[in-house]
C-alpha cells in the first residue's frame, strides 16, 4: 500500500501541476506581442492580479454549475466562452440568486388574490385581463 | 364570551385586515406615477416611434428569453431561429435565462449587446433611434417575482404608452406607469443588440469601449474591426478608442493603419502609456527606429505597469542597433 502510493503520488502531483498549466499561463502577454486593448481596460478599472485569476477560475466554475442545471455537454463550453470575465465571476458567485427570465408564476391562491388587486392598481402587470 | 358580541368585531378586524395589506403593498411596491421624462429629450425625441420590422416570435413555455432575442437579432439581420436559441441560453436548471448569458448569446450570434443605462430617456431615445430594446420585468411583486424579458418597439408620449412584443403577444400596448413599476423591479435592466459598425444612441463612450471589448474577446479582431472603426468616428478624440482600434488594425494586418491610431491616441492622451509602448513596438518592428525610440522613450518615462515592460524594449532596441 505504502509502495502504491509512493508510486502514485508523483505522478497525481505531476497531473495537477499540469492541468492548472493552462490557467497560469492564460493571463499573461505572449512573448514579443504588443499590448492588449483588455489589459489595459482591467488596469485601468484597477482590478487587482487577484481579482483577475478569480475570473479565470470562475469560467471551470461556471462550466461545472451550468452541467449542474441541466445545459448539454456538447453547448457547455461554447456558452461559458462567450460571457465577459465580469459576467462569469458573476454567474460563478451568485448563479442561483440571478433572475431567470421565465414569465411562470409559482405562487399559491393567496398570492393571486394580491397580485390581482396590485394589477388593477397599475403596480404589476400579471393579468392581461384587468386592463 | 357569547356569539352575538363576536360579528361586529370580527368584521371591523376584517376591514382593518386589508387596509394593513394594501398599505404594506404599497409601501413594498411604491405608488404607480408615470416617469418623467427630461424637458431635453422631449424636445429632441418625436412624440410617436414604432419600429415595424422587429418580427415577432410567441414564447413557449418559460422561454420568453429565446424568444426576445430571437426577435432583436431578426431586426438586426441575423438568422437566428428560436428553437437554435433555446439550446444557448436556456437553463433547464432554472427554467429561465439568466442576463449574462442573454448578453453573451447575442455576441455568439455575431452581434454587440450594449446593456443601456437605467433611464426611461434611454429606452425612448434607443427606440427613436430604430433600436428594439430587450427589457428585463418583474411582472409581480418583489416577494413574488415573475421574471420577464420582452422587446420594446415603439412610444407614444402623448398616449404615455409603450408599444412591447410580449409573450404570446405582439404588439401589446401598455401604459408607461405599469411599465415601469415592472420594469424598476430589475434595476431598469436593458439592452439593445447591434450588428458591429451600429453604435447605440444612450450609451456614453467607456461603456461602448468595455461592450465593444467583451464583443472582440469572444469574436475575434477581425469582427470587433468596424464597430471599433465606428466608435472612433464617432469619438476622434478619445485615446482608448483609437488605441483598441489601432490593436484590432494590427491584428487583422493592417500596419500602417494601426500606427496611424496609436498616434491618434497618444495625441489624443500624450499619457497614454500603452499607446506609446505599441507605437514604438510596431514602429520598430516595420523598420522607423527613430519613432520607435522616441515612443519607447514615452512610454518608459511613464510610471505604471507598462513601465517596465517599456524600459526594457527601448534597452533591446539600442542593443540590436549596436550589433
Amino acid at each position: 500500500m505504502k509502495r502504491l502510493s509512493r508510486l502514485l503520488s508523483p505522478l497525481l502531483i505531476a497531473a495537477l501541476v499540469l492541468g492548472s498549466l493552462p490557467v497560469a499561463a492564460a493571463p499573461a502577454p505572449a512573448g514579443n506581442d504588443l499590448v492588449g486593448t483588455t489589459a489595459v481596460l482591467d488596469a485601468a478599472s484597477t482590478q487587482s492580479d487577484r481579482a483577475k485569476i478569480r475570473e479565470i477560475l470562475a469560467r471551470d466554475d461556471v462550466q461545472q454549475q451550468l452541467l449542474a442545471q441541466g445545459v448539454s455537454p456538447t453547448e457547455v463550453e461554447a456558452r461559458v466562452a462567450a460571457l465577459s470575465d465580469e459576467e462569469a465571476r458573476q454567474m460563478a458567485e451568485r448563479l442561483d440568486q440571478l433572475p431567470a427570465g421565465a414569465s411562470v408564476v409559482g405562487a399559491l391562491f393567496a398570492v393571486f388574490v394580491i397580485l390581482l388587486v396590485t394589477d388593477i392598481l397599475g403596480l404589476t402587470d400579471v393579468f392581461p385581463f384587468t386592463r | 364570551m357569547t356569539g352575538h358580541i363576536r360579528p361586529p368585531q370580527r368584521r371591523n378586524a376584517r376591514i382593518a385586515g386589508v387596509l394593513v395589506i394594501m398599505a404594506c403593498l404599497l409601501l413594498l411596491a411604491g405608488c404607480a406615477s408615470a416617469p418623467q421624462v427630461s424637458p431635453a429629450t422631449r424636445e429632441a425625441l418625436p412624440d410617436r416611434v414604432k419600429l415595424d420590422d422587429v418580427p415577432f416570435h410567441g414564447q413557449r413555455d418559460y422561454q420568453c428569453g429565446p424568444a426576445s432575442l430571437a426577435m432583436v437579432l431578426n431586426a438586426g439581420g441575423r438568422d437566428a431561429s428560436v428553437d437554435a436559441l433555446i439550446p444557448q441560453v436556456f437553463l433547464p436548471g432554472r427554467e429561465g435565462s439568466v442576463q449574462p448569458e442573454m448578453l453573451a448569446t447575442v455576441r455568439r450570434q455575431g452581434m454587440v449587446p450594449f446593456r443601456i443605462p437605467g433611464e426611461y430617456d434611454a429606452l425612448l431615445e434607443e427606440l427613436a433611434a430604430g433600436n428594439p430594446v430587450v427589457v428585463m420585468q418583474n411582472l409581480a411583486l418583489p416577494a413574488w417575482p415573475l421574471w420577464h424579458y420582452a422587446v420594446a418597439i415603439g412610444y407614444d408620449l402623448p398616449d404615455e404608452s409603450l408599444t412591447l412584443h410580449s409573450g404570446m403577444t405582439p404588439e401589446r400596448v401598455v401604459d408607461v406607469a405599469r411599465f415601469d413599476a415592472t420594469w424598476a423591479r430589475s434595476d431598469r435592466w436593458a439592452f439593445v443588440a447591434l450588428a458591429p459598425g451600429r453604435l447605440p444612441a444612450s450609451v456614453g463612450v467607456d461603456a461602448a469601449i468595455r461592450a465593444i471589448a467583451d464583443f472582440e474577446s469572444a469574436q475575434g479582431n477581425r469582427a470587433a474591426l468596424p464597430a471599433w472603426q465606428a466608435l472612433a468616428e464617432r469619438h476622434p478624440d478619445a485615446a482608448m478608442v483609437q488605441f483598441a482600434l489601432g490593436n484590432a488594425r494590427h491584428a487583422t494586418g493592417d500596419g500602417p493603419g494601426a500606427l496611424a491610431a496609436y498616434r491618434a491616441a497618444t495625441t489624443a492622451d500624450p499619457e497614454l502609456a500603452p499607446g506609446w509602448l505599441n507605437l514604438g513596438l510596431l514602429a520598430s518592428r516595420e523598420g522607423d527606429l527613430q519613432t520607435a525610440r522616441q515612443a519607447l522613450d514615452r512610454a518608459a518615462a511613464l510610471p505604471g505597469p507598462w513601465q517596465a515592460r517599456a524600459r526594457a524594449e527601448r534597452a533591446s532596441l539600442d542593443q540590436e542597433a549596436e550589433e
